[in-house]
């Protein structure tokens, strides 16, 4: 299924953000357990790569929690309702409450920022910072490393391949490790600069560096509808921490 | 390099050393915070406010360090951060997946921190870290540490530690301390300290002798940033002396402060 895209990237990215806020503001680990379940599970049904989103979070947040709860479920000397003990391993209830909360936490930042990154298009993004007159120099470099990614992985992965059909063996002991890791990083640096070296003379070739307005071949597809949604999201967060500081200050 | 298809820039692009400042300064008094106000507060579980300081005081000031470095770097510089960026977050991730108890995700950062200077490397440090946040949220509040990295691996670069290949583990050595120093507490106040099976084993063997989570998470830090750093600075000057000629001469940097010994000052061949 086709995703059917309804709001511009940066409106996504910003209620990613804010969510993200939200989160730590409140810091309970009921509010980041509602905000997963009602926020982050429809997000990642509705982005029309279910599968894949929710593969790259389990990749991502499944070892984080696992360590977490190891971490904190045994080695938490501050707690003092001790559960069971195995010599210095003691599992307490606050050790494993902690655990809850920073697990919990991580869990919501990684759905909710992984489902924001996952589904949004580059070139939309790129055009909408450049509609908006972002610094052209942001944009140039945030926009080029992110299509670069895909583009380095894939390189070093037939460097690899090249240097093992001329006899690399990858593993068994470290020098032989790191003879293998520069025998595949070298020859992908050098022709990374290499790249980068042209890419100057084409962007110097049109004008790169000098001054004055650009004009993006692709359409804007922010409207000034989300623009100000934007700005009043924004606002409604930060209104919503003062105030809950201020009540829980009061408290 | 000017081109003649362009019109000359009008004025030379300086950086915004206001900018610059309010950024460092900004990183530096949410550091100062975390280590002198909060440690009490952990032991209650750690609250969301501290959370939120770290997270808008590096990620600000880190923001603020951006836009005042970006205006002031040659297109050659700029081209090489993308490149930077791709590296540390490709390397990063596989390191990150396969357990180590270091991260590897500085190769980038230093390397354009040796070829185009101080400036351009922390840059890319808080940018990369910045992107990579949105596939790894663990790795955004390390926005300012990166910067750091970057910066302090430009300046070592600058005055001469990758002239000798043996001097670059040494300043991989310091500036690991120093990066250890600062991640600790974005680490224990963001994350509990959680980090991948390989740092949080190191955590818990602290935690067992009964250290407080920011203690335990400055130990594993100046632990595994010392060696991570080491293993970096090493593999960058290597990376560096093999470079061919060619693409080394296009980095006005190497040449001004003769970063790497011998043969940078000329492009002629051997």
């Amino acid at each position: 299924m086709p995703r059917r895209r309804v709001f511009n990237p940066l409106t996504e990215l910003l209620a990613a953000a804010l969510l993200v806020v939200l989160v730590l503001v409140v810091n309970t680990w009921q509010f980041s357990l509602a905000v997963l379940v009602a926020a982050v599970v429809p997000g990642v049904l509705l982005s029309g790569k279910p599968r894949q989103i929710a593969l790259a979070i389990a990749v991502t947040a499944g070892p984080l929690l696992l360590s977490s709860f190891l971490l904190h479920g045994l080695f938490f000397p501050e707690g003092t309702t001790v559960l069971a003990e195995w010599g210095p391993a003691r599992v307490t209830a606050e050790g494993l409450q902690f655990a809850a909360l920073t697990g919990l936490r991580l869990a919501v930042f990684t759905g909710v920022l992984l489902t924001a990154a996952l589904t949004v298009s580059i070139p939309e993004l790129v055009s909408t910072l450049t509609h908006r007159g972002w610094n052209r120099r942001l944009v140039f470099v945030v926009g080029s490393a992110v299509g670069l990614l895909p583009h380095v992985a894939e390189r070093a992965r037939r460097i690899t391949r090249a240097q093992q059909a001329r006899g690399l063996v990858v593993g068994g002991s470290v020098p032989s490790r790191v003879r293998g890791l520069l025998m595949v990083s070298v020859p992908l640096v050098t022709g990374l600069l290499i790249d980068a070296a042209e890419r100057t003379q084409l962007l110097e070739a049109r004008g790169f560096s000098s001054p004055g307005p650009r004009t993006s071949y692709l359409p804007d597809t922010d409207t000034a509808g989300q623009r100000t949604a934007r700005w009043l999201l924004a606002a409604g967060v930060l209104g919503f921490a003062c105030a809950w500081y201020a009540v829980g200050a009061g408290r | 390099m000017s081109s003649p298809l362009t019109l000359p820039a009008t004025k030379a692009a300086r950086p915004r050393t206001a900018l610059v400042a309010v950024g460092a300064a900004l990183i530096a008094a949410t550091y100062l915070y975390l280590v002198l106000v909060q440690p009490a507060e952990i032991a209650e579980g750690i609250g969301g406010t501290s959370s939120l300081i770290t997270l808008f005081g590096f990620l600000g000031g880190g923001a603020l360090l951006v836009a005042g470095i970006l205006p002031s770097l040659s297109t050659s510089s700029l081209v090489l951060m993308p490149l930077g960026i791709a590296l540390n977050i490709a390397i990063g991730q596989t390191a990150g997946s396969l357990g180590l108890q270091i991260y590897l995700d500085a190769i980038g950062t230093v390397l354009v921190a040796v070829l185009a200077g101080p400036a351009a490397g922390a840059a890319t440090g808080a940018l990369s870290n910045a992107i990579w946040g949105l596939f790894n949220p663990l790795a955004l509040p390390f926005a300012a540490g990166a910067a750091l990295i970057g910066l302090l691996a430009g300046t070592a670069a600058r005055y001469g530690m990758f002239r000798r290949v043996y001097l670059a583990p040494v300043a991989g050595l310091l500036v690991g301390a120093v990066g250890g120093l600062v991640a600790a507490p974005v680490a224990a106040f963001m994350f509990g300290a959680a980090g991948t099976v390989g740092t949080n084993a190191l955590v818990a063997a602290f935690r067992a002798v009964g250290d407080s989570l920011l203690v335990a998470a400055t130990k594993q830090g100046l632990t595994s940033d010392t060696i991570d750093k080491l293993v970096v600075f090493t593999l960058v000057a290597l990376l560096a002396y093999a470079l061919p000629r060619r693409s080394r001469a296009q980095f006005p940097f190497l040449r001004r402060y003769r970063v790497l010994a011998g043969r940078t000052g000329s492009a002629t061949g051997r």
